[in-house]
């Protein structure tokens, strides 16, 4: 408990010094930077709040897509000159030394889990194949395991609601077809086209 | 005997409308015959000799019916031949005897008139329109005499008129504005088209039964009169002359409609005749004024109308049903004979006749001296019973002074057609005189005498200027004789006839000396019952002297002497046969016509229709004046002694011609200068054209003037001010139209681009901005809706 | 300290929305602009999402939540390529020199 609250407020600082970093600063890069910290951070409280899938596709979706495009368009509109991006040596040891760190980690992690474990992992996932059991998951959600549960609203059902209630079959068609559609236009609009002269 | 009123009056149906037929052909004849074709006059000489025949057949019919009582019948009253008058003779029965023989002769001619109805043109309550027919003696007479002398004159025409016969005529009294003569085609077609239709009104005119109808037919003739005197439409004198003619006669129509308007408001009715209403007999405006025993019932103020039948009589019932003031019957008698006067010249509308002239010469023949002007006449005669004693006496005195002064106009001119038609205008003042004294019979036998020896002049003197090419004035010609013997010898018969000489101790004597003599005899026999009317004596004697002076001074001026114009006794020559045949039967008539005088076969065809009550009673009549009539006793006892006095003044005034002018032993010029103050009154026709002049003319052109100023500057000025004031109007409400409600338009524009480019403040094209203000209205929406909406 | 509640995340997905609603105002930078934008669609999802956890919402405050993550990503695309062609035609990314809408 005191664990996750403490975890709680470091997320919760990091996410509104973020944001208001982003406001305050007047390096677009240094605003980009800052957006990562938030959103990464925002990402983590989603987890505090037992929405797993929903922090990973926070993850995967945003940090990962979105603030790359972004960092994409203030390259490709960038005015003034970029500084020298070749990093220093001292950043290279750092960053290594961080490597290593995080390897250790998981390699620790991994090793923890003995052949058995691994192979039991197999079997269960397989028992859990019977229909009464396919609605609550591995874990229940009552812990943060909402995937299950979302994905079959997603498909039109939703067994935690019982009776008829109606899934989000409809809007995950359209807005699947919608991203379709916007991909589509943004790769039209930002085409290459011939260059206006400076003058005009 | 309704068979032959049936028969008489179809006779003269087709003899009055033959010339209408003519006339709706020939006024076409532009169109079907080029200009040289004569056709149309053989038409209208066709028709009117058809009607001549025509009469002439109805009046075999009429004799035969009657028994040829009106030659049989000789009054007692004893009209013997002159040379009796000569022995003064003294044989005329009683009065009254006298009378029971007219009376009985006269009773016999109320069945020898045949009046009806031809056609009814309208009932407009109780006045019925129609077109009546009333024949008697006097209709087939002058049914005879018109279509006689038309057929004459129409030939004589055919000749006269032959210059009209051409595609150009050039009219040398006529120019153009830049100073030629007029070049116009011929017109010979249309001369007779008018002629035809002058025939048909006339005779329309004769024939006519009841007093409208004379009035319509008295207006058609007019209208001929004026298209005939300004057929030479390009001459400005001919169309003043046709105006004058017109204007002048409806003058005297004026009076004729008030005449009208009396009689029918009081007799209610316009018949002469008697006549036939669901069996009732109505009785006609004759029967209704003289009754059947010929006068005037007065009772005080008022004249009682016959309208009770006794076996056959008319009298007057006791409660009066109808009456007329005498007055007022004064009044309708001389109003009609206003008609008269106008239409015969008399004084004092005598004026237009001797300007009418302007026309052709036939024109002068047939219309002014034989019919039209004595249309006049005949309806004096025909109205005379309606007339009373004091109308009489205004038409005597009326016809006293016109033979007057158109006489002693007539001895200075010099216009060859002007001698004749003041001549014309003096005749017709003795025809109004003989009537106006009583002498019915006398002034419609002078009529029918005049009719033939003054046209047969009018052709001659028109023979003369055709021979001398269109030359008119006397003082240019002169011993034409020898050059144109027939027409020479055909004017002297005219001449003697007027001039009313005869042989004395005989009876010979040429027609007009009959007739002359009879009014001279009637004037004097009016003298001695009234002998302070002597005027009316005197002055027609004193006239027929002048008469034939003047007459006489033509003949000698024109024919005999030394010709005084080389140039146009060079060129004279003698008329062809188709002008000089209608001259010589003309002659004939003029001289032989009256033979017999007041015994003789014309005379006594008039007297056969004398009205109820002429030349009967000498009692004084009148209810303001006391005036006798003679009657036929008297006056056949004066006849002897006016004869003689007459021909004594014929003549003196025939002897003193032929010294002036003949065996000139004094010299007209010499007098002339002597009296050039009279003579040039004389000249100037007594001054009367000034007089009308100043009188009428040109008050009326300055009414004229008057109208058109006003019409001008009243009436248009009001117009103008009307448009003024639309304008101004139209001006204002431009401006408002402009300044307001187009300023109200453009200032709701002027407001909305206002508000718009005030608005457009917001709109920065700032991205940032935008986003600001949707973060800033969220916010305040929010604080409204927090504010304003309390939990729930 | 006490639990962490509602409000505390109610307040977390306030501030973000505003910092963001400010970045959008303040920032020159057309990309700055789409930056304010994650941001505010960011802390409308941790709006979403402490609902889910703490009342009756349930599934459909996350289900929400994933929907805005995919549209606003898909808006990200779209905008970054608007960007670009403001690029293009001004030759600079400051947002302030595209006024030619301005009336």
């Amino acid at each position: 408990m005191i664990a996750e609250q403490c975890l709680f407020w470091l997320f919760a600082t990091l996410a509104c010094g973020g944001a208001i970093s982003v406001a305050i600063c007047q390096s677009v890069v240094r605003m980009a930077m800052s957006l990562i910290v938030c959103l990464a951070s925002v990402s983590a409280l989603f987890f505090l709040l037992h929405a797993d899938f929903v922090g990973a596709v926070q993850l995967m979706v945003y940090v990962g897509g979105t603030i790359v495009l972004l960092i994409f368009g203030i390259m490709l509109t960038a005015s003034a000159p970029f500084l020298k991006i070749r990093a220093s040596p001292a950043e290279g040891f750092l960053a290594a030394g961080i490597g290593v760190f995080f390897l250790a980690v998981i390699a620790f992690t991994v090793a923890g889990i003995s052949d058995l474990e691994w192979s039991s992992i197999d079997r269960n996932l397989s028992a859990l194949t019977t229909p009464s059991d396919v609605t609550s998951g591995y874990n229940d959600s009552s812990s943060g395991n909402t995937t299950r549960p979302l994905a079959l609203s997603f498909l039109g059902l939703r067994p935690d609601k019982g009776g008829n209630a109606p899934g989000y079959l409809l809007p995950f068609e359209i807005v699947s077809v919608h991203l379709l559609v916007v991909l589509i236009g943004a790769a039209y609009l930002a085409r290459p086209k011939r260059r206006v002269s400076a003058e005009e | 005997m309704d068979d032959i009123g049936y028969t008489l009056s179809w006779y003269l149906r087709l003899a009055w409308l033959l010339p209408l037929a003519g006339f709706a052909v020939e006024v076409f004849a532009g169109y079907w015959s080029n200009r040289h074709s004569k056709t149309a006059a053989y038409l209208a000489t066709g028709c009117i000799g058809a009607g001549f025949a025509l009469s002439t057949a109805a009046f075999l019919c009429w004799g035969s019916h009657t028994d040829w009582e009106v030659f049989a019948a000789s009054d007692s009253a004893g009209h013997a031949f002159l040379a009796d008058h000569v022995e003064s003779e003294t044989d005329h029965g009683s009065a009254g005897e006298g009378s029971h023989a007219v009376a009985a002769s006269h009773d016999e001619s109320r069945q020898a008139v045949f009046s009806g109805t031809i056609y009814r043109l309208g009932t407009f309550g109780d006045l019925e329109i129609t077109i009546d027919y009333y024949i008697d003696s006097l209709t087939l007479l002058m049914f005879m005499m018109v279509t006689l002398i038309a057929t004459c004159i129409h030939v004589f025409a055919i000749g006269y008129m032959s210059d009209e016969l051409t595609d150009e005529y050039v009219d040398h009294s006529a120019h153009t504005s830049d100073g030629q003569h007029v070049h116009r085609p011929g017109r010979f077609y249309r001369f007779f088209s008018f002629m035809s239709l002058f025939c048909f009104a006339m005779l329309g005119l004769v024939l006519a039964g009841n007093i409208f109808q004379v009035f319509v037919f008295w207006e058609l003739v007019g209208i001929c009169s004026f298209l005939l005197i300004g057929f030479y439409t390009e001459r400005h004198s001919a169309n003043v002359a046709a105006n004058k003619a017109f204007i002048v006669n409806r003058v005297g129509d004026f009076g004729f409609i008030i005449g009208l308007m009396i009689l029918w408001t009081y007799c209610g009715t316009f018949r002469f005749a008697d006549s036939e209403l669901d069996g009732h007999t109505q009785p006609g405006l004759f029967s209704m004024v003289r009754g059947s025993h010929g006068h005037i019932e007065t009772h005080g103020e008022d004249v009682i109308l016959n309208t009770e039948l006794h076996d056959g009589h008319w009298t007057a019932p006791h409660d009066p049903e109808r009456t007329i003031p005498y007055a007022l019957l004064v009044v309708a008698g001389l109003g009609v004979f206003g008609g008269c006067i106008g239409k015969s010249a008399q004084f004092p509308l005598q004026t237009w006749l001797p300007d009418a002239m302007e026309g052709p010469t036939p024109v002068s023949a047939l219309v002014h001296s034989a019919t039209m002007v004595a249309a006049g006449v005949y309806l004096a005669g025909r109205f005379y019973p309606v007339f009373t004693t004091e109308v009489l006496l205004a038409i005597a005195y009326i016809g006293c002074i016109t033979l007057f002064i158109a006489a002693t106009i007539a001895v200075v001119a010099t216009d060859i057609k002007r001698v004749l038609a003041y001549s014309t205008i003096s005749q017709l003042g003795y025809m109004m005189l003989g009537i106006g004294l009583g002498g019915w019979a006398a002034g419609l036998f002078h009529l029918i005498t005049h009719a033939f020896f003054k046209s047969l002049m009018f052709l001659c003197s028109g023979s003369v200027i055709h021979g001398c090419h269109h030359e008119q004035e006397m003082p240019k010609m002169g011993g034409l004789w020898r050059k144109m013997p027939w027409t020479a010898f055909t004017m002297l018969v005219g001449v003697i006839a007027i001039s009313g000489l005869a042989i004395p101790f005989t009876s010979i004597a040429f027609s007009g000396y009959h007739s002359k003599d009879a009014i001279v005899a009637t004037a004097l026999a009016h003298m001695q019952l009234n002998p302070i009317h002597f005027l009316l004596f005197l002055t027609p004697l004193v006239t027929a002297g002048i008469t034939a002076f003047y007459m006489f001074r033509l003949w000698f001026y024109t024919f005999t002497g030394k010709p005084r114009d080389e140039h146009v006794y060079e060129h004279c020559h003698e008329s062809p046969m188709v002008m000089v045949a209608p001259l010589v039967l003309l002659s004939a008539f003029a001289a032989f016509c009256a033979v017999g005088g007041e015994n003789g076969p014309l005379y006594n065809m008039i007297s056969f229709s004398e009205p109820v009550g002429v030349g009967h009673d000498e009692t004084p009549m009148g209810l303001t004046t006391d005036v006798a009539l003679p009657s036929h006793g008297t006056i056949h006892e004066v006849h002897p002694l006016a004869g003689k006095v007459a021909l004594l003044a014929a003549a003196l005034g025939t002897i003193t011609a032929a010294l002036l002018y003949w065996f000139p032993m004094v010299d007209p010029g010499t007098i002339k200068r002597q009296f050039s103050g009279l003579h040039s009154f004389l000249v100037n026709k007594w001054r009367f054209d000034e007089l009308y002049d100043v009188a009428f003319v040109r008050p009326t052109h300055s009414v004229a003037r008057w109208c058109v100023n006003c019409d001008k500057y009243v009436f248009d000025g009001f117009l103008h001010s009307l448009a003024r004031a639309s304008v101004w109007v139209a001006v204002v409400d431009r401006k408002f139209d402009e300044g307001i409600i187009d300023g109200l338009v453009n200032l709701a524009g002027t407001a909305t681009r206002a508000v718009g480019m005030s608005l457009s403040v917001f709109q920065t094209g700032r991205i940032r901005q935008y986003v600001m203000f949707i973060a800033v209205s969220v916010v305040a929406l929010f604080a409204l809706l927090f504010a304003f909406i309390t939990k729930a | 300290m006490d639990q962490v509640s509602l409000s505390h995340l109610l307040w977390i997905g306030a501030i973000l929305f505003v910092s963001g609603v400010v970045c959008m105002t303040t920032k020159r930078n057309g990309i700055g602009i789409l930056m304010g934008v994650e941001l505010v669609l960011n802390g409308a999802n941790v709006n979403f999402v402490a609902f889910a956890r703490y009342t009756q919402l349930g599934l459909d405050g996350q289900v929400v939540a994933l929907f805005v993550i995919v549209l606003a990503a898909a808006e990200a695309a779209v905008a970054l390529a608007i960007a670009l062609n403001f690029y293009n035609n001004h030759h600079t990314i400051d947002v302030d020199r595209g006024d030619s809408l301005s009336g």
